[in-house]
């Protein structure tokens, strides 16, 4: 649902989480430099494999990436609505599925799961085959890249690295930087 | 006020080039309820950046605000709005303080798609928000 407005004040509104509030509200870290490298998403592999082995190969394995434009064969997306259960504000949907579909646009991130394996978090806007503009957290073990390579533009996170969490706040596991382990 | 670092000088005198080079490479994670665009102007702060690009974003957000041609604003009610593609950058320029401009492209909850300019202090995050950003180095006024 939307709602345009011409003018006028707004007050965004905020969300109470399930857990206890951090005050710490910005997790940050640098590095002297960036380590940029193009990346060619494999065609038949699938989103999660042609980005985490050539990158794991060349020992990166926290990174930034940027998809540019390129087809799937298949490419299945979630959606965040409010979570029924109460557990957190949000609970990502059951997975939707868009077919044989064009990604105008996607933001990776590469990082660590709590069991130490390598994690995709993928949002992009895509076409699905049925024609309709779409968005929305892309399921990279269940996307297929397309005939073409996909480039990729890679900022490899060098000095820190990312890990998944618990986070006590908002009651679900998620990606933080933590100095190296 | 250098002229690498000026965007309008008076009438005539507009910088359209300007060279530099990349710099440190920050990440972070925006906690709920921060503003996004003044979340990274904050990262910026943190990390001491003066201007940056935003390399990578994404996240979601309570509700989303995004500026319209009219000057008004379309609301995309959520939660959470996922932001699906973001580019944007940071400028120091008046008083010293990260000013970032911020566009990108969030869907709904049905995976609807809309976009514009994220209005600064009306895009609070919903459960995460993580975002790169290149440190951009201006050259000298000496060193062109």
């Amino acid at each position: 649902m939307t709602r345009t407005t011409q003018t006028g004040h707004h007050h965004p509104r905020l969300m109470r989480h399930a857990g206890s509030f951090n005050p710490v509200r910005i997790h940050s870290m640098h590095y002297q430099s960036g380590r940029h490298i193009r990346l060619e998403l494999e065609p038949g592999r699938t989103l999660y494999d042609a980005l985490v082995e050539p990158l794991r190969a060349i020992g990166v394995t926290s990174a930034s990436t940027t998809i540019l434009g390129g087809y799937f064969d298949h490419l299945e997306y979630c959606v965040a609505p409010p979570d029924p259960s109460g557990n957190a504000v949000i609970a990502y949907s059951r997975p939707i599925e868009a077919g044989s579909a064009f990604m105008v646009f996607g933001n990776a991130t590469l990082g660590k799961d709590m069991q130490s394996q390598p994690l995709v978090h993928c949002h992009a806007t895509l076409r699905t085959e049925a024609g309709e503009a779409k968005g929305g957290h892309i399921l990279p073990q269940a996307s297929v890249i397309g005939a073409v390579p996909l480039t990729v533009l890679v900022t490899a996170l060098e000095g820190f690295e990312l890990r998944q969490a618990f986070d006590e706040e908002t009651n679900i596991p998620l990606l933080k930087p933590y100095k190296e382990s | 006020m250098t002229s690498q670092t000026s965007t309008t000088k008076a009438f005539g005198q507009v910088v359209t080039t300007e060279t530099g080079r990349m710099g440190r490479v920050a990440y972070a994670r925006i906690a709920p309820n921060e503003d996004l665009v003044q979340g990274i102007e904050k990262i910026c702060l943190a990390e001491g950046f003066q201007n940056a690009f935003v390399r990578g974003g994404l996240g979601s957000l309570v509700d989303a605000c995004l500026g319209t041609l009219d000057g008004g604003y379309q609301e995309i009610k959520g939660p959470a709005v996922e932001v699906v593609s973001m580019a944007g950058e940071v400028r120091s320029i008046e008083g010293d303080t990260p000013n970032a401009s911020l566009a990108g492209i969030v869907a709904d909850t049905d995976g609807n798609v809309y976009g514009g300019p994220f209005l600064a202090g009306w895009n609070p995050v919903c459960m995460t928000f993580e975002v790169t950003l290149e440190e951009w180095l201006p050259d000298s006024p000496e060193a062109t």
